[in-house]
């Protein structure tokens, strides 16, 4: 590891100010540890010497000013530290939630939404003993160690050396053990990830090792688990450790040998008592940053590897061209206050009425991987249109084609003219996808997304044509909108589609796969609200592979694995 | 399970904590010891004695020198490992509680937090003896020790430092206790409240940006954001006010030490050695001393940590759940190959939730015989799941309910589970292998026995295309889609032979051409088994009625 990563200069601007502030209270708590070394070491030695207490209240007082500056200086620099590893997460996550957006659903859906989730929110939390504990003693360590050093070969040029000899020790030490602990602890974050991951899954798979009777057996697992745990631990702890070892042994060392050295020369006469105090109190100074520095090195370790992933992803969303699903000129994710704001008026507008949707030979790729090529096709306003076919024939890549979340060839057009790039701006789809997609907030929310001015009649409304008029629109719903059953938050999607296109008068609906947790008598209730949906002049296209929806379809589509189309 | 067992099963035992104890010990003594040494060494040889009289105190400089380093190198690898001994044992105590409950009693916790309770809260349960008993025992030790010196020397410079070291440890745990308490045990809500939208946007993010909600959704996050960061700042304050009370009162220990000292001089009751020791040791005690905050935010944590555990895992197992009872004598498995009772059956069962008001499923009879394929239908929240966690006794019932003509309750639960299996509606695939996750079903099986039950699930070419048994499924099943692991599970509730198989709607992710395939290849597997095992399905979605010998609508 390197003792600072200059990426996190780049990325999070409170870094930088940081940087700053703490160099200047590392220069002046220096001078008051000198001080406070200083005028210490003169009250004791005139005292012994034999000067009265009250000549001795002058240095006392200063003494006492010297102290009350270290501790306040202490205090800032700690408190500095703190507030700038807070912020600079808070300005890392933002930057890479924003990059999260820019990458898109598309990305996102190729990795494990939770595991980004994570690096998100808690995993760069070990940034906080990164900027708390170690950097404050690495700025330290870069001023007042030099200084000091500094000071005692001018106060005592023998022990200057001794502590100078035994500091070259340290940066040698720390290289080899740094490499060493990294290389380790990159073996070991994953396969702790993997150990700690452990546990979880037999608690995760609880139920199933239940039904299986062999939940008695995992007893046996969990310590092998945490055992391999402790000892991959253990093997990375001995290496870290043994810099903090080194790091106090030569800093208690060198007190040690300056010690004896003082003494010798003391009881020979060739140094004064004063002198010989004043340096014995300096040396373990010069060493303390840098003990700080050592001992919170494999927290700092921890904190640069989490900022690690949160650096590739920035890296990553920078090397992107200009994504492609939002338009340009919507409003800029960074940015704080900016809502949505295409809002229409109050109530539902007049539908934008289309005659004919009409796709083109589309094609889609992922990463060089075709998943539908050459479709062509049209959608009338007022049919029902279902889009069917096996699991893997490219259904939900036209959906998303059409959407602007992929790239394709061909052509996309609105009575024969191009259609725009739908994403943010499109006023012309609306769409619910496989995963309803809820939020936490109410059901009105939800079902009104995107909305600026929420209406409660045409929530209503839409809910009863997707079928789900039970729902209360006040209900609560959790993160990700736990709280209603899997056919409940399936309805409230299609409601949320419906509600978009009445309230925006989009021609065009398309549900992907919207009756999957159905049951019959549900989904033929949705069906008669499409129905009804459609007969107010809209296009709706439903992928399904559902019979009941199916046979109730105006124009069928049938996508083969080939992508080869059949009427 | 209360905070207190909690916390004593993270613990560890008197024999595995003194010995890392015991050389942190050491090394504070050392740490203190140098300096003290160090001071009389230097005062003494000012006086210009025989060098021959400062020969012990020269060696103890060295010795202490390295006592320090080496004890507390050792210190710290042992109590680690103790810790993490420790933390085995408290896996599996906690586990064990968790046994009886799960599936059904542990519900009521959103997912995130489960996740972050189990494993976060209970691995920073091993800070207790690392970072809370150790450093406090230690620093509290050395600072008796060292008042206990200094009193030698001059008993007012004694009670001066013992003093001062009790107003450090008041001011410096009141100051924190004060400041941070309150903003530590916001942080917890607000951490969550802030993941929670972070997976929200991230869970959602398609819809999101379809419906141009995205930058409102990010700004809610943002406010969470400001909220966390606030607080976390506000903690800041905390701890650097403690270390800087610990510091001050360390030097002010110091000149109260001078100003005592320095008249008992002149009066000749101290001599100038004597006087650097009382003068310097408060600075080496303070040092150990500055422990005992950090020690204090650390128990904080390690409470709530310790009281989230416990919470997760009630006390009480509730009514809704059966209790785990061990029953005397032999397992009582119900024979039902010969009896003559059906294999199965119910008679007025009714169940309900844990916590929940009303029942679920009611008044459900039904017999089941040897052979029998029984369709159970109807619409979302009729009780369909309900039924199949009663049937595998995950949830406790009212009427009857006879596995070969015995009550259950009559029988160990597990013992049941080996009578009726169940293929969960949502599979739970284990981080590993394939082979691993069919193997634990039946660990006798061989390879092309789970070769066959691959083949028969219609997993065949899959499992080619992965490149054998041998493959990984990922995290929770990661690597695999929703039918593909619906279809694994089948598998393994196959390979477990269940002479009563319940399928929670086998077909929810399968293609409608492939699920009647489906649905005949799991009742032709039925009929394989010499006839005698009897299906239940639960679906809601349309299935062949001339497959089964019995529907029941719920």
């Amino acid at each position: 590891m390197k003792p600072l990563d200059l990426r996190l200069l780049r990325y999070a601007t409170a870094a930088r100010s940081f940087f700053v502030t703490g160099a200047l209270l590392g220069v002046v708590s220096t001078a008051s540890i000198v001080a406070f070394c200083f005028l210490l070491s003169q009250v004791i030695v005139r005292a012994i010497a034999g000067d009265s207490p009250a000549s001795l209240a002058p240095l006392l007082g200063a003494l006492a000013g010297v102290i009350i500056l270290r501790s306040v200086v202490s205090w800032l620099l700690d408190w500095t530290s703190s507030r700038a590893g807070a912020a600079v997460k808070s300005q890392l996550r933002r930057r890479l939630l924003a990059a999260l957006v820019d990458l898109g659903p598309g990305w996102l859906s190729r990795r494990n939404a939770t595991g980004v989730a994570t690096v998100a929110g808690n995993g760069l939390d070990s940034l906080d003993s990164y900027f708390s504990r170690y950097l404050p003693q690495l700025i330290l360590t870069v001023i007042a160690t030099p200084v000091i050093v500094v000071v005692m070969l001018a106060a005592d040029v023998p022990s200057g050396i001794s502590v100078l000899l035994t500091l070259p020790i340290i940066p040698v030490f720390m290289v080899l053990i740094g490499w060493a602990t990294q290389t380790v602890q990159k073996k070991q974050w994953d396969s702790l990830q993997r150990l700690s991951a452990g546990f979880l899954d037999v608690v995760g798979g609880l139920a199933t090792l239940k039904l299986f009777g062999r939940q008695h057996r995992q007893v046996s697992r969990i310590r092998t688990v945490t055992d391999g745990y402790r000892s991959e631990t253990m093997k990375v702890l001995r290496i870290s450790f043994l810099s903090g070892f080194a790091l106090e042994l030569a800093a208690s060392l060198s007190v040690a040998l300056v010690a004896v050295s003082v003494g010798i020369r003391l009881i020979d006469g060739s140094l004064g008592l004063s002198v010989g105090l004043f340096v014995l109190l300096l040396a373990p100074e010069a060493f303390l940053p840098l003990r700080g520095v050592g001992t919170q090195f494999h927290n700092a370790a921890e904190g640069v590897a989490a900022s690690e992933h949160v650096f590739e992803i920035l890296a990553e969303a920078e090397r992107m061209p200009v994504a492609g699903f939002r338009t340009a000129g919507t409003v800029s994710i960074t940015s704080s206050s900016t809502v949505s704001t295409t809002a229409p008026s109050v109530g539902p507008t007049e539908l934008h009425r289309v005659g004919l949707l009409s796709f083109e030979s589309v094609g889609v790729e992922y990463e060089g991987v075709t998943a539908v090529s050459g479709f062509t096709g049209t959608f009338a306003s007022g049919d029902l249109t279902v889009i069917t076919g096996p699991s893997g024939a490219g259904k939900s890549s036209l959906i998303a084609a059409m959407l602007g979340f992929a790239a394709h060839s061909g052509r996309i057009a609105l009575d024969g003219a191009t259609a725009p790039s739908a994403g943010a701006a499109g006023d012309w789809v609306a769409w619910t996808g496989q995963k309803p997609g809820l939020v936490s907030g109410t059901v009105l929310a939800n079902v009104t997304l995107g909305s600026g001015y929420p209406d409660r009649m045409l929530a209503g409304r839409s809910l009863a044509l997707a079928s789900a008029q039970e729902i209360d629109l006040d209900l609560e719903l959790g993160v990700a909108g736990s709280g209603l059953s899997g056919g409940q938050a399936q309805r409230v999607g299609i409601a949320r589609a419906v509600y978009r296109s009445l309230e925006r008068g989009c021609a065009v609906v398309v549900l992907d796969e919207p009756t999957s947790a159905l049951d019959q008598a549900t989904e033929s209730r949705v069906i008669e609200g499409l129905r009804e949906l459609a007969g107010t002049g809209r296009i709706v296209i439903v992928v399904s592979h559902r019979p009941g929806v199916i046979d109730s379809a105006d124009v069928r589509f049938t996508l083969e694995a080939s992508s080869g189309v059949v009427l | 399970m209360r905070t207190n067992d909690v916390l004593r099963l993270a613990q560890p035992p008197l024999r595995r904590f003194a010995p890392g104890m015991l050389l942190g010990l050491a090394s504070a003594i050392c740490a203190v010891a140098l300096l003290a040494t160090a001071a009389y060494l230097i005062a003494r040889a000012a006086e210009q004695p025989p060098i021959l009289y400062l020969g012990l105190a020269m060696v103890g400089v060295r010795a202490f020198a390295l006592g320090r380093a080496g004890f507390r190198y050792a210190d710290r690898l042992a109590s680690h490992d103790a810790a993490f001994r420790t933390l085995a044992d408290l896996r599996v105590g906690v586990y064990e509680r968790l046994v009886p409950l799960a599936p059904d009693g542990l519900a009521g916790t959103r997912r995130g937090d489960l996740l972050s309770r189990l494993v976060g809260d209970i691995d920073e349960l091993q800070n207790l003896p690392l970072r809370v008993v150790s450093p406090l025992v230690v620093s509290g030790s050395v600072a008796v020790l060292s008042v206990a010196t200094v009193a030698i020397i001059l008993p007012a410079a004694g009670l001066a430092l013992a003093v001062s070291l009790l107003a450090a440890f008041a001011l410096g745990t009141g100051v924190q206790t004060r400041i941070s308490g309150r903003a530590e045990r916001s942080l917890a809500p607000l951490r969550g409240e802030f993941a929670d939208g972070v997976l929200d946007v991230l869970a959602s993010l398609d819809v999101l940006i379809a419906y141009g909600a995205i930058d409102s959704r990010l700004a809610d996050v943002e406010q969470a954001d400001h909220r966390l960061t606030a607080a976390v700042t506000r903690r800041a304050v905390g701890v650097g006010a403690t270390s800087a009370v610990t510091l001050f009162l360390a030097g002010g220990a110091s000149i109260v030490a001078l100003m005592l000292g320095v008249p008992a001089l002149a009066a000749d009751t101290l001599n100038g050695p004597a006087l650097a020791v009382i003068v310097l040791v408060p600075l080496a005690v303070f040092e150990i001393v500055g422990m005992v905050p950090l020690a204090l935010g650390a128990w904080r944590q390690v409470r709530a940590s310790a009281e989230r555990v416990a919470s997760a895992v009630p006390d009480l197992v509730p009514s809704e759940i059966p209790a785990e009872k061990s029953v005397a004598g032999a397992s009582r498995t119900p024979d039902t190959a010969s009896s003559k009772a059906p294999l199965l059956s119910l008679s007025a069962v009714a169940a309900r939730w844990p916590g929940a008001a009303s029942d679920a499923l009611s008044g459900l009879s039904l017999s089941v015989y040897p052979g029998d394929r029984i369709l159970i239908e109807g619409a979302s929240g009729s009780g369909k799941t309900t039924l199949a966690h009663v049937l595998v006794r995950f949830l406790e019932y009212s009427g009857e309910y006879r596995l070969g003509g015995v009550d259950v309750r009559s029988i160990p639960a597990d013992d049941a589970r080996r009578v009726v299996g169940l293929s969960e509606q949502t599979p739970y695939l284990f981080d590993d292998s394939i082979r691993q996750n069919l193997l634990f079903a039946r660990d006798s099986a061989t390879d092309s026995d789970l070769d066959a039950v691959l083949e028969r699930v219609g997993l065949a070419t899959w499992l080619a295309q992965r490149g054998g048994l041998g493959a990984k499924v990922g995290e929770r099943g990661a690597l695999v889609s929703g039918g593909q692991a619906q279809r694994l599970a089948l598998a393994r509730a196959l390979l477990a032979e269940f002479p009563v198989l319940v399928l929670d709607e086998p077909t929810a992710n399968v293609d409608p051409e492939l699920a009647d395939g489906l649905i005949r290849d799991i009742l032709s597997a039925a009929a394989g088994a010499g006839g005698s095992r009897a299906i239940i399905v639960i679906s809601h979605t349309p299935i062949p009625a001339g497959l089964f010998t019995q529907r029941v609508r719920l």
